[in-house]
């Protein structure tokens, strides 16, 4: 009878998400730092032909992604990991040369 | 004489024949290996014609000039002709060896050679040529690199949802028996438990618990560290940090009374009286030692008043938060819980939040860092604290006193506010006022009939007047009052 006391069926209330549009980003801004840096370093890689930049920008897409939030749009992830493959491939077939470290 | 005659004629024979075959060679530009046998042909010419060797010097020279960079073959190969040169001319001439003779022969030879090396320089061949992979060793190392984080990747999640699971089961029990809805996302028609957490993330999993006397809903939510992303692996063996489990209790606004209260180590109220609005707002004086209580030192106490403490530290509440001093992070309640405070841009907020009766729980999962399944078992104890801290914040009434007090430190708090905001506020009546005269006014150009014109700006005039005589009217009606 305790139980049943502590029960009570009827006020159920259901799970609403928490509103917090705003601070999912405020928590925790990496994902949104790292998407930006990758696309910064591959565009750097595919303009200015430097194979290091691309390398860069594919860690920080997957750094990136293993950091999203449910929230994420996963279109976003994609094309950001999409540029830095294809700066890292352009790199190479321009200039099959293996990479020289940047120091 | 006639024999020398005959001598001179086989010769021009013998020569125009070994010429005719060197032509041959000659024309052969490509050839840039030479094997022994190569010059076979050559090694039967000269065992047939025995006094050929000056021609053959000077044919020789021929093909050296011809022959390309390989030194090693040609020199093998112009050992063999002297070789046979020399045994030819022992075997066939009775005559003695002429050492002039063959002065020129090697050191022509010789010079050629050397002629020959100087040009040659053997430069590396460029990296991308090589058709090795060292060369590559930085793009293998990036690889290698990439492949490390995808494994930790894998690892880490599937350790974060194991510990999630164990964390689960290990409660699942304890949470049937108290909420009839366990576990919801809210994505059903009808309220029915999905009776498994909900996974926010690869390292926050949720679960709602509802339907219980006194508390709207529990939001249970288990803050793992991000064991998918190596870079905060790596960062995590500089700083060690412990998982979290936070739990959020919405009580009934019948259910609980007027009071905030926190207690917890002493960083973490440090840091919640700078973050939360209600913590600043009520409970202005430093966190205190519990000692007086009997408390642990690394435990403090945030109250708003001393009577509130006095009530919450009774003997079940003191035996658990010294026996799991250790896994308590913070401890909130508070019937004015807001949130952290908003940092606006325009200044203050217009209006206070919204606030609700909330009882929070902060608590750290042992291990710090290295978890292992089993040791969720150990924050079970912690969730009958939680359910304790439900019942009692209902049965724990305030005196008259301290209800004064309390109601007394919430007017306070909503007149400070208004006070700050009060010119916001005026400035935001005032804009607004200023919005919809603008509006009627570019209604009343948008109307095209001049007829409907004239009437709308006649009306607008005449609301404005009404608005001025009323003013004056309220000022005398004050001046007169004042006198």
């Amino acid at each position: 009878t305790g139980e049943l006391q502590t029960k009570l069926p009827a006020p159920c209330r259901r799970y609403k998400p928490p509103p917090s549009e705003c601070n999912p980003a405020l928590d925790d801004p990496t994902p949104d730092y790292m998407n930006l840096l990758g696309m910064i370093f591959s565009m750097c890689g595919l303009m200015l032909k430097l194979k290091w930049c691309a390398w860069v920008a594919v860690y920080c897409s997957f750094i990136s992604f293993a950091n999203s939030r449910s929230s994420e749009d996963t279109k976003q992830m994609m094309s950001s990991f999409m540029l830095s493959i294809s700066a890292v491939v352009m790199s190479y077939l321009q200039n099959p040369q293996p990479m020289t470290p940047p120091w | 004489m006639k024999g020398f005659h005959a001598f001179c004629v086989v010769l021009l024979i013998f020569g125009s024949v070994s010429e005719a075959k060197f032509d041959d060679f000659e024309d052969e530009e490509d050839i840039v290996e030479y094997d022994d046998n190569d010059f076979a042909e050559f090694e039967d010419v000269v065992e047939d014609s025995a006094t050929e060797s000056p021609q053959r010097v000077i044919t020789t020279e021929d093909d050296e000039d011809e022959t390309t960079v390989e030194l090693e073959g040609q020199d093998e190969s112009q050992e063999g002709d002297f070789e046979d040169a020399d045994t030819q001319e022992g075997d066939t001439e009775s005559e003695p060896y002429d050492d002039e003779e063959f002065e020129g022969y090697e050191d022509k030879p010789d010079t050629s050679s050397s002629k020959s090396k100087d040009p040659i320089t053997i430069v590396d061949v460029p990296a991308h040529l090589q058709n090795s992979w060292e060369s590559y060793y930085l793009e293998i190392l990036m690889v290698t690199g990439l492949l490390a984080y995808i494994m930790n990747y894998i690892i880490g999640k599937n350790k974060n949802s194991r510990l999630a699971q164990a964390w689960f089961n290990t409660h699942r029990e304890l949470l049937e028996s108290n909420f009839t809805l366990v576990g919801d996302d809210g994505t059903n028609k009808e309220a029915t438990s999905t009776g498994k957490l909900n996974q926010e993330n690869e390292h926050i999993y949720n679960l709602w618990c509802s339907g219980r006397v006194c508390c709207e809903g529990m939001l249970i939510q288990l803050r793992f560290l991000k064991r998918q992303d190596l870079l905060n692996v790596l960062a995590r063996m500089m700083r060690p940090v412990s998982d979290q489990v936070q739990i959020k209790v919405t009580m009934n606004d019948e259910d609980m009374d007027t009071y905030v209260f926190a207690v917890g180590t002493r960083k973490a109220l440090v840091r919640l009286q700078k973050e939360m609005q209600d913590l600043s707002e009520f409970c202005s004086d430093k966190p205190k030692s519990g000692a007086k209580y009997g408390l642990p030192d690394s435990l403090a106490i945030l109250s708003e008043m001393g009577e509130v403490t006095d009530g919450m530290m009774d003997t079940k509440m003191l035996h658990f938060l010294t026996h799991y001093a250790d896994k308590i992070e913070s401890i909130h309640f508070s019937d004015q819980f807001s949130g952290p405070k908003i940092l606006q841009e325009e200044g203050q907020p217009l209006k206070l939040p919204d606030t609700k009766r909330t009882l929070l729980f902060t608590f750290n999962v042992p291990g710090s860092g290295n978890t292992y399944p089993k040791d969720m078992e150990a924050l079970l104890p912690l969730m009958n604290m939680v359910i304790y801290s439900i019942d009692k914040a209902k049965k724990f009434r305030l005196n008259r006193e301290g209800k004064q007090k309390a109601d007394k430190n919430r007017a306070r708090v909503e007149e400070n506010f208004l006070k700050l905001t009060h010119v916001q506020r005026q400035e935001a009546a005032q804009s607004r006022r200023e919005e919809k005269k603008r509006a009627e006014k570019e209604r009343i150009m948008n109307e095209e009939d001049p007829e409907k014109q004239r009437r709308l700006e006649e009306a607008a005039l005449r609301r404005e007047q009404k608005k001025l005589e009323k003013k004056q009217m309220k000022m005398k009606q004050i001046k007169v009052k004042a006198m």
